[in-house]
């Protein structure tokens, strides 16, 4: 640890760390333009500027260094007991000097010359470094009188447009393009105050290659101004007017810790929230696009069954009546345990697969129970990303808590289906986008004498159903999710669920009730008790010591 | 705007000679990246200028992305992104060559070549309708004892007035 | 009359200088064969840091001092030649590399061995294909000759010469940028520290020299320190008791341009005055000097009360200028120092880099407020202010005397000063471009006000006499604050 003189403040920060970084430690604002953590620094917006102390020999007193530092290159470290200053001090900085001020004032002007002010009309007013930090420590007039550079507005790839004339060439999206997805579309043309990033184009203007790799949606959260504006949110929302939550994305099992922006009407926004471990500051565009389905105006709303052939919409008791006389009526003489099926969703919190797996052991006696997800996709490295293969959020968890908990066998893939194709009776919890079915699939489906199935969109898998419960997002529930590097994190109810949907453990624990279970959970966290209790690794997954951060399976 | 690409029809290749220039400048750094500018003045000397098919071809022998390749060109204002005339003229316009009538000498050449200066992302202004001639003003080219001076292709002409500079034009080929 | 001494250009004009066997009449290789054969590298590196010679480049750090920051167990060290001469007004590297290239082979390869280096990148501008085809074949011959590649002269030296073509980007003479215009990328300078001493070229240790200052390598190992040091004054720096020696020693190839009858190269002991330069360049073109720029166009401009200064590296930066790169651009009366400033803006402008904030955009700021005043469209108030003082009542009010303001020269003045200040010497850019643009800006505008003020009056560009475009040095910030270095005993 460096002991370090920060202002008036007398703290300790750990050897690496830069002045930025140790500045907002302890809530300090350095600006800064072209710093980002998960990037290089080339130190090259000049913002953050702060004035380093130095024993000057000739005066033997430790004075203002005569050069202001870059606070993002500064690194902080423990110096030789000879070094340090003042006797103690391993390094003294001041980032609120006169000098510093009037630096930063200075720089701000500059930024600001060919800026064009258009903030009304701006996707980044609200959340922009420019605007704010102009206003914390910038002048309140220009003194510019020259002509403005206008460098055209510019279409970069599938979802990114650039909006040059706001750019302040900080170059973060070019650095993100070069080390974090290696890439590399993006670069600056020509030199000095023409300085234009740009995709590679022919003399003419016509593009050579896009941005379109599947990281390139970063480039807009890392754009401290509203230059790289993203396709999917322009002109859509004033970033003030949406709330935001802290979530997981479900995208895949990788489990990119996100924040959820979002208004009454629905889901806005992705953004990925930092996480050390897991996605570091990224989220890839499958995931951060991916959120669509949850606003679809195709989404299940009521519960729907099967008359004359036809799915028609129904009131919840008619179809959980409907289950019930299939299991505890007249005809349930002919249905064995063993002849019912219960899969679980790795599109699922655990939270839904406990009561899931609670509801097939202890009320319908089987042990037959499988686990259903989205088909695989494909996987994609980056140099310091991936994008993994499976695009369910929660295989990991689903599988060990609907088998771990009782010690049943959890069926997957061909044996799943192989014993679906022998079923009587099957309940089937899918979710998330539509999942379209392979033939083998469908053909085991087929075979079922009465299937019952628990999603959010209509699809393939409703078309063959007997009874469709009407289920939940992973926006609009709570619960955790376990990714493939075993990290559990939790997901937060932001959004109503549509219409009558409901959340998917209360649809199973509402059934099991009625065919005489005695689950009585009233929130998610309770069922995460009652996992931490029975699931092997789970004891620290409870959702006060999961938070924001995560816990990771022991 | 379009989400287009536009593809390159007409690859480029180093002829042998210039291929066995490369491969001895690919010997000499560590990386393979650092023989960009030489690499480029070869294409360039062979192609005239650098199109997107010599970047691309660039980009691969390199091994960096493309847009390395055109990041570099643009930022360089001696690599032409568009074809040039037969005879490069370049006006020295810094403060030596200025205190030495600079000005009198490029007039001089604007009236008799018939032709503006060239722009740096607009050279076809500055190329004369015969694409004999581009004529464009650069920076210092140090040479200020013999200003003022000018560069045709890659031969300096010192201590110029009006009358040298027409004995030079009418002496090319 | 101060006398030429020829050191560095002494065989210049012999003919076929450029070829081995002609160099090797002339001493050639000998004192590269002296190095290898009576010293070993400490000793050499010793020699250079004894002799006090400083970088020839710009900035004019001890080379002996740069060389002693690379550390020694890091291989591989490169070193990479700075033949990027485009500062304005400078021009001697050019007749080296065209005339007499074996010389700075035979610099290089001193530097090599006593630093340990086995690859040299010699960087030349793009412009200079002539200077980089005669490099190229004296490097062939001197490989042919046994003197460069592996196992030079049997001693187990190895060194390696590539020649590495600029595209025209002045910034590439800033050492950083033109490391990474070497890598192959634009040519944007890196933060310091780390210092290419210590990570530069590939991430490895590097030394960048000028090729003048490379070229000084044999004549200090030939002819000794002690020869050395006679040449040019050692002034004692005041500021440490006793003065510690700050030598400036050595010749300078000297290029003077502009308003002389003799513009060229003259290879000078440092130290003599401006006067005296102008005198040897065959006088004065014109009736009078009006200015001098000293050290190449970033340097600050000198009036001609300021002619007495001596040109070396101490004694023009005590007069808050510099030697720089060491041209010399002399202006006399008939010159406009408006229209020169824009000239020079112009320059500044379109060889920014665009890197970072306040040279990116300051520069062309700077550039556009000096073209309104050229074009006699600078601002100057209409409403004058009242000066505030001791009244003619005897109270503090109102003087009824009234000030003119000119704000378009406040403007300039605080926008230069904002991308580098030349009062603190302090700079908010990454690299030393910030205070080469506003060095010329702010010295130009304060010592030749007069000369801007008239243009923004008479709403046009207007040439003043000397004597009246010339700030008096009463008035002169650098006359007043320079101080004239003694020299040591």
């Amino acid at each position: 640890m460096a002991f370090i003189k920060l202002n008036d403040l007398e703290v300790e920060v750990e050897d690496g760390t830069n002045v930025v970084e140790a500045a907002r430690q302890h809530g300090i604002e350095v600006p800064h333009y072209c710093y980002h953590p998960g990037l290089s620094r080339p130190a090259n917006c000049r913002m953050c500027l702060v004035e380093p102390y130095v024993f000057f020999p000739p005066a033997g007193a430790i004075v203002p260094d005569r050069q202001l530092a870059t606070g993002c290159t500064t690194v902080l470290r423990t110096a030789p007991p000879d070094r340090k200053l003042d006797g103690k001090y391993d390094f003294i900085v001041q980032t609120d000097s006169p000098r510093v001020k009037k630096a930063r004032e200075d720089i701000l002007e500059f930024l600001l010359v060919h800026h064009p002010l258009d903030c009304p009309v701006c996707d980044q007013a609200g959340e922009c470094d420019l605007q704010d930090f102009s206003y914390r420590h910038g002048h309140d007039k220009s003194r510019y009188l020259e002509v403005k550079n206008v460098p055209p507005k510019k279409d970069l790839g599938p979802d990114v447009l650039l909006y040059s004339t706001r750019c302040i060439v900080c170059t973060r999206c070019i650095r993100f393009c070069d080390e974090v997805s290696g890439s590399g579309e993006l670069g600056l043309i020509h030199r000095g105050s023409h300085d234009e990033i740009d995709i590679p184009r022919n003399h003419g203007g016509a593009p050579l290659q896009l941005l379109d790799n599947k990281l390139a949606g970063n480039v807009v959260d890392i754009c401290p101004v509203g230059a790289l504006i993203s396709k999917d949110f322009l002109f859509k929302s004033r970033p003030w007017f949406m709330k935001k939550t802290n979530s997981i994305c479900a995208g895949c099992s990788v489990g990119c810790n996100i924040t959820l922006e979002y208004k009454e009407d629905g889901v806005y926004r992705l953004k990925p929230r930092f996480h050390g471990e897991i996605n570091q500051h990224w989220m890839c565009d499958d995931g951060r696009l991916g959120y669509h389905y949850v606003n679809s105006d195709d989404r299940l709303q009521l519960p729907l069954k099967r008359v004359d052939g036809e799915l028609t919409p129904t009131h919840w008791a008619d179809a959980l009546a409907l289950i019930t006389e299939k299991l505890l009526g007249t005809e349930a003489a002919d249905v064995a345990p063993e002849d019912i099926v219960v899969i679980g969703s790795a599109q699922g919190t655990n939270e839904d697969n406990y009561v899931l797996q609670q509801f097939a052991h202890d009320v319908l006696k089987t042990t037959q129970v499988g686990l259903f997800g989205q088909l695989p996709g494909e996987e994609h490295k980056f140099p310091q990303f991936t994008i993994e293969a499976d695009k369910n959020p929660n295989t990991a968890g689903a599988r060990t808590i609907l088998g771990a908990a009782n010690g049943n066998v959890v069926l997957e893939g061909d044996a799943l289906w192989e014993r679906v194709a022998g079923a009587k009776v099957v309940y089937l919890v899918s979710g998330g986008p539509e999942r379209p079915l392979e033939a083998a699939e469908s053909a085991a489906l087929e075979k079922v004498d009465f299937l019952v199935v628990q999603d959010v969109l209509p699809s393939d898998v409703t078309q063959l159903a007997d009874v469709v419960l009407p289920g939940t997002t992973f926006a609009e529930k709570d619960g955790t999710f376990t990714n493939s590097t075993g990290w559990v994190q939790r997901i937060r109810k932001t959004i109503d669920a549509p219409g009558e949907a409901r959340v998917d453990w209360e649809i199973t624990q509402q059934l099991a009730k009625q065919l005489g279970g005695e689950m009585n959970y009233h929130f998610a966290g309770e069922i995460a008790l009652a996992i931490a209790e029975n699931v092997p690794g789970y004891g620290e997954a409870t959702h006060q010591k999961v938070g924001d951060e995560g816990v990771k399976l022991t | 705007m379009s989400d287009e690409i536009i593809q390159i029809e007409t690859p480029f290749q180093f002829t042998e000679e210039n291929r066995l220039e490369f491969d001895k400048l690919m010997g000499r750094y560590p990386v393979k990246e650092a023989a960009m500018l030489p690499t480029l003045h070869l294409a360039q000397k062979q192609e005239g200028y650098i199109s997107p098919a010599v970047m691309r071809y660039v980009a691969e022998l390199l091994e960096v992305s493309l847009m390395k390749v055109k990041d570099v060109v643009t930022f360089y204002p001696m690599f032409f992104e568009e074809p040039v005339g037969q005879y490069v003229i370049r006006v020295c316009h810094t403060l030596p060559c200025a205190l030495r009538d600079c000005k009198v000498v490029l007039e001089h050449l604007k009236t008799k070549l018939n032709t503006d200066v060239a722009a740096e992302t607009d050279l076809a202004k500055g190329t004369t309708s015969d694409g004999r001639f581009t004529l464009m003003k650069v920076e210092c080219l140090a040479s200020c004892d013999v200003a003022p001076v000018i560069m045709i292709n890659d031969d300096l002409h010192r201590n110029l007035t009006p009358e040298k500079v027409d004995e030079i034009l009418d002496n090319l080929e | 009359m101060v006398q030429e001494r020829r050191i560095l250009y002494e065989h210049l004009d012999v003919p076929d200088i450029n070829t081995f066997d002609v160099f090797r009449q002339y001493d050639g290789y000998k004192r590269f064969e002296k190095a290898i054969n009576e010293y070993q590298p400490d000793d050499i590196s010793k020699m250079v840091m004894d002799s006090g010679l400083k970088g020839r480049g710009g900035a004019g750090f001890s080379t002996g001092l740069k060389w002693s920051f690379v550390p020694k167990d890091i291989k591989p060290c490169y070193l990479c030649c700075n033949a990027d001469e485009s500062e304005p007004g400078t021009f001697s590297n050019r007749y080296v590399l065209e005339r007499n290239p074996h010389l700075l082979i035979e610099g290089i390869l001193i530097c090599c061995y006593a630093m340990g280096i086995e690859t040299t990148y010699v960087y030349i501008r793009g412009e200079f294909t002539l200077g980089k085809k005669m490099l190229d074949a004296a490097i062939a011959e001197a490989s042919a000759k046994g003197y460069l590649g592996k196992n030079i002269l049997g001693t187990g030296l190895d060194v390696d010469i590539y020649t590495h073509p600029g595209a025209g980007a002045y910034i590439c003479g800033e050492e950083t940028g033109l490391i990474e215009s070497l890598e192959g990328k634009r040519g944007q300078p890196r933060n310091k520290p780390p210092f290419p001493a210590v990570e530069g070229v590939f991430k490895k240790p590097t030394v960048v020299q000028n090729v003048e200052t490379l070229c000084n390598l044999p004549f200090i190992v030939g002819n000794g320190v002690e020869w050395y040091t006679q040449m040019g004054p050692t002034y004692g720096d005041a500021r440490f008791d006793p003065p510690k020696p700050d030598p400036n020693t050595g010749t300078k190839l000297y290029c003077i341009s502009g308003d002389v009858n003799k513009p060229g190269v003259y290879e000078l002991d440092l130290g003599l005055t401006c006067t005296e330069l102008i005198e040897v360049a065959g006088g004065l073109r014109g009736e009078e000097v009006k200015a001098v720029i000293p050290g190449g166009s970033s340097a600050p401009i000198l009036t001609h009360y300021e002619l007495d200064t001596r040109l070396d590296f101490t004694s023009l930066t005590l007069a808050k200028s510099m030697l720089g790169s060491g041209g010399i651009i002399v202006m006399n009366e008939t010159r406009n120092i408006v229209d020169c400033l824009l000239n020079i803006m112009k320059f500044y402008a379109h060889e920014s880099c665009g890197q970072c904030t306040p040279c990116r955009w300051g520069t062309p700021w700077v550039r556009d407020i000096v073209q309104r005043i050229a074009d006699g469209k600078g601002r100057q108030s209409t409403i004058t202010r009242p000066k505030f003082g001791i009244a003619e009542n005897g109270r503090w009010g109102d003087t009824g005397e009234t000030e003119e303001i000119y704000e378009d020269l406040d403007l300039l003045e605080s926008v230069a000063n904002n991308i580098a200040n030349v009062d603190t010497m302090t700079w908010n850019t990454i690299c030393v471009f910030g205070i080469a643009v506003s060095w010329p800006a702010v010295s130009y505008m304060r010592k030749f006000r007069p000369e801007f003020e008239a243009c923004i009056r008479e709403g046009k560009l207007v040439t003043l006499s000397v004597a009246e475009a010339t700030m008096k040095p009463e008035e002169n910030y650098a006359y007043q604050q320079r101080i004239i270095p003694r020299e040591m005993e």
